[in-house]
């Protein structure tokens, strides 16, 4: 029998893949995304009509009403002074004669930009007030933003972020509402 | 004098594995990293949008831009904003809504108001068409907005535009931000 020679086999043709792979890699290093966006949940505050609550589930004591006035001075914490001054005779509307922020600039005057303002020192405070609501059985996940007129959108956004929750990762108030100002 | 016949090499292919392995690499890497995302961001520099430690992916919706120069809301531009000296940050610019835009004096715009009641129209529109064709599934209006605010713009604008967007019934409203790694 005569012996056949088998055929030596063809590299493989790689060309049009690489044509491929080459037109691959522009199109998706153009569209790949330098940069990621998030976006923070907002609302504005409800007003609702009040619901008769049967009179088993009226709570003992209501939730915590926790509201954070940004000024060009600092950040005022407004509804939580028992927690925030343990033993002291504290009222709001004292606070607002002296106009003494609770969480003061870093720089004692008026603030210049988001970096003056005590971050740190508010969520300290915000995370002092969250632990003693919770203790108390006040505890509530709602705090409502009031700014100053010319207060940068930069800072509050700053704002709501130390808000939501503190460096270590805790939960604080989640629940963001923005009040609606003065007009002037 | 005769010459010598020189013998020339035949040519070698290009080897090209190697560069194919390198580009199946690059090209998996790309893909992973790759992902469309739903809200289009249009860089300039009089929208700089703030960074924040949010985590929650935006989704489609009205996109509401309110950059140093003027208010944009779906890609329509609805006013110009202008710019003014304000003690309180010296040596920087601040921002606000003319006075001619807002005659009863109030927080009324009723340029604004105009363009987002047009939006909720066309909402209630194909919301209409097609319960007419039978898909309750699709259109209608669910009140949201997605606002894309430069980080030096005032809260008095940011309030007046949230305040003419809730007088047209929205009421859910996201900011977009940077992401950062904190």
């Amino acid at each position: 029998m005569s012996k056949r020679e088998m055929p030596e086999p063809e590299p493989l043709n790689l060309v049009p893949i690489m044509n491929l792979v080459t037109i691959l890699i522009p199109v998706l290093l153009m569209a790949i995304k330098s940069l990621e966006l998030a976006v923070i949940d907002t609302s504005l505050p409800a007003i609702s009509p009040s619901v008769s609550t049967p009179p088993d589930n009226i709570p003992d004591k209501p939730p915590l009403s926790l509201k954070m006035a940004v000024t060009n001075q600092g950040i005022r914490i407004l509804g939580a002074n028992e927690y925030l001054y343990p033993g002291q005779v504290k009222t709001d509307d004292a606070d607002e004669e002296k106009g003494k922020p609770d969480v003061p600039c870093k720089s004692n005057t008026r603030c210049k930009g988001v970096d003056d303002y005590n971050w740190s020192d508010l969520s300290q405070k915000l995370g002092q007030i969250k632990k003693a609501a919770q203790d108390d059985d006040r505890d509530s996940d709602s705090v409502v933003l009031i700014s100053d007129n010319n207060i940068k959108y930069e800072i509050l956004v700053k704002v709501m972020d130390t808000s939501r929750r503190s460096a270590d990762g805790t939960k604080l108030f989640p629940s963001v509402s923005i009040a609606g100002g003065t007009n002037q | 004098m005769g010459k010598a016949k020189r013998r020339v090499p035949e040519a070698d292919e290009l080897n090209i594995t190697s560069m194919m392995d390198m580009m199946t690499i690059i090209l998996v890497f790309l893909l992973k990293s790759f992902s469309a995302t739903e809200v289009t961001v249009t860089p300039s520099s009089n929208l700089k949008l703030p960074m924040s430690v949010a985590d929650k992916q935006p989704s489609v919706a009205l996109n509401v831009v309110v950059a140093k120069d003027a208010i944009i809301v779906d890609n329509k531009r609805i006013l110009n904003l202008e710019s003014y000296d304000d003690p309180s940050y010296p040596g920087q610019k601040m921002y606000r809504i003319p006075e001619a835009e807002r005659p009863g004096g109030g927080f009324d715009v009723p340029s604004l108001g105009v363009a987002f009641q047009d939006v909720v129209s066309q909402f209630d529109k194909i919301g209409a068409l097609a319960k007419k064709a039978g898909r309750d599934d699709i259109g209608g209006f669910d009140g949201k907005i997605l606002f894309q605010i430069d980080k030096d713009i005032p809260f008095t604008v940011v309030r007046d535009v949230m305040y003419n967007a809730g007088q047209a019934k929205f009421s859910n409203f996201e900011f977009v931000v940077i992401k950062t790694g904190e």
